[in-house]
């Protein structure tokens, strides 16, 4: 069995007193999809935004590619790791464009012209080779999460980290993101993903990774998990969503 | 829906009373217009002395205060503006030392009036030379600068700072996330925002260093009020040279609120990405090439 690609070695992190994630061990291996769902404060977002430094870890190692994250340099680190978060967070006051170029002409010194065609074809990539010149402002909720995913892959990164990708965006805007992301998953793109989306845990998700109060409870191929959960916890939760 | 005409009956009441408000407003605000506009036709003709007004001497000495004043604003405004980014950048910084540094700066210079810090300097600072020693020979516009550039660098760096502030957490974890450094991101992404939210305030504390130069003819900087109150103790007529005063200061003011509208607008990025969205972008574009972009 060839190493990991991500792994979390009993990762211990407290927000002051609590204690928010407890003793985590995870791999995910090259190529995988893993889906991290549980109940809201169970730590899963906590637990993607440890692997790119966003929250510092008090105790363990998170290692990418046999290499501990924590003693490398932290923009190096984020250079391989791509984040999507919730909010979209892109910058209002770049084009869809811009936002997907401005990483790698500033952080990785490429060309703006190669920085630019390559922003066209991955905005291509996601749909929205009509928008490149559109300000966030002018785009869907949608189509800037389609962007931001554009520009989190314009840094060429080893593992993708999708935070809530989906919770603030209509309904009827879901379905345009998840393709994305599972076009992502057909390419072969190592991924941990948290998502509330269960329809969409187990269309994409090699694994589902169960988390109830800052520990994994549960670790389960997609397919036994929402026939079979192994433990108590699992089908509890399985329960409550229907 | 279902009570449509008991609300109809009901709003219409209330309409009525809204409509008679506002009459009453229109009347009241019509009335104040109409006071003031024949005080000032009134004032303007019996009280100013159309011939002194237009006299090639007065007009000439206005004149030339409103040049040295305009050259005061200019140099000032760009130094305040300059030094006011610097401290709101140090009110953010993670440095403990620079914060306090920074927000001291802010109490002192926003806690004092303007017109002490100006004693300070126009008095004060030349006393700390050995008499005769004290290199400037005319000091007054020199210190007139400092002052004004040291006082409006509080305020600005405090819009700085509240600019800083709204922009989204989210922003600088988003740059951060692409593996920009925190001075890169707080320079290419937050800054400009911070820019943006913090203009209208800036533009508004310009517009008062306008009138802050005014307190200069306590210092014997010959600007606009120590003409009038030249041409005031000659002529025993204050109105005459009170209506240059009004009309050069409005000049500046205007002018300068005119050019905070123009920068407003053209870092308008909003929602239509329409003209304004393009315009910033061929101007914000521009400036990032020109830095060659690099900075790893």
């Amino acid at each position: 069995m060839s190493d990991p690609l991500v792994s979390f070695d009993g990762v211990d992190k407290y927000f002051g007193e609590t204690q928010v994630l407890c003793d985590v061990d995870l791999a995910v291996d090259e190529r995988e999809v893993v889906v991290v769902i549980g109940p809201s404060g169970s730590g899963k977002s906590t637990l993607l935004r440890c692997v790119n430094r966003l929250e510092t870890i008090q105790s363990g190692d998170i290692q990418i590619d046999g290499r501990s994250v924590l003693d490398a340099d932290v923009n190096e680190v984020r250079q391989r790791v791509g984040m999507v978060f919730q909010s979209f967070n892109l910058f209002p006051h770049k084009t869809a464009l811009e936002n997907v170029a401005l990483a790698p002409t500033r952080v990785k010194g490429l060309p703006a012209e190669t920085a630019e065609e390559r922003a066209h074809d991955l905005l291509d990539r996601v749909g929205l080779a009509d928008q490149t010149d559109s300000y966030p402002g002018a785009l869907s909720g949608g189509q800037q999460q389609r962007v931001a995913i554009a520009r989190a892959l314009a840094m060429e990164p080893t593992v993708m980290l999708f935070d809530e990708v989906t919770s603030a965006l209509d309904p009827e805007l879901v379905g345009e993101v998840l393709d994305v992301i599972e076009g992502l998953a057909t390419e072969g793109m190592t991924m941990l993903l948290v998502t509330h989306e269960m329809g969409f845990a187990r269309e994409v998700g090699d694994r589902i990774v169960l988390m109830a109060d800052g520990r994994i409870v549960e670790r389960t191929p997609t397919r036994d998990f929402f026939e079979e959960p192994d433990t108590e916890r699992g089908r509890q939760f399985l329960s409550r969503l229907l | 829906m279902a009570t449509q005409t008991d609300s109809e009956t009901q709003s219409s009441g209330v309409l009525m009373r809204d409509r008679l408000v506002r009459r009453v407003g229109e009347f009241a605000a019509g009335g104040f217009v109409l006071a003031v506009g024949g005080l000032l036709v009134w004032i303007l003709t019996t009280q100013v002395n159309v011939q002194l007004l237009t006299s090639p001497l007065i007009a000439g000495r206005f004149f030339e205060a409103f040049l040295l004043v305009v050259r005061i604003v200019v140099i000032s405004s760009v130094l305040s503006v300059t030094a006011g980014v610097l401290v709101g950048l140090g009110r953010i910084s993670t440095s403990p030392i620079t914060g306090r540094i920074a927000t001291g700066y802010i109490e002192f210079f926003r806690g004092t009036p303007l017109l002490f810090q100006l004693f300070v300097i126009y008095f004060g600072v030349p006393r700390l030379w050995a008499t005769g020693e004290f290199p400037f020979q005319d000091w007054a516009v020199p210190a007139a600068i400092i002052g004004l550039t040291l006082n409006h660098a509080a305020y600005v760096g405090e819009a700085i700072r509240g600019g800083i502030d709204a922009v989204p957490d989210g922003q600088m974890e988003a740059a951060r996330s692409l593996g920009m450094s925190r001075v890169m991101a707080l320079r290419t992404v937050v800054m400009p925002q911070a820019w943006r939210n913090a203009l209208a305030a800036i533009g508004n504390d310009q517009i008062i260093l306008v009138k802050d130069t005014s307190l200069l003819t306590v210092i014997a900087v010959p600007e606009i009020m120590s003409v009038f109150r030249n041409i005031n103790s000659n002529q025993l007529d204050p109105w005459t040279p009170l209506v240059w005063v009004c009309v050069l200061y409005l000049a500046i003011t205007m002018s300068m609120s005119q050019f905070v509208d123009g920068l407003e607008r053209r870092s308008d990025w909003g929602s239509d990405g329409g003209m304004f969205g393009r315009l910033s972008r061929f101007s914000s574009g521009g400036a990032d090439d020109a830095d060659g972009g690099r900075e790893s």
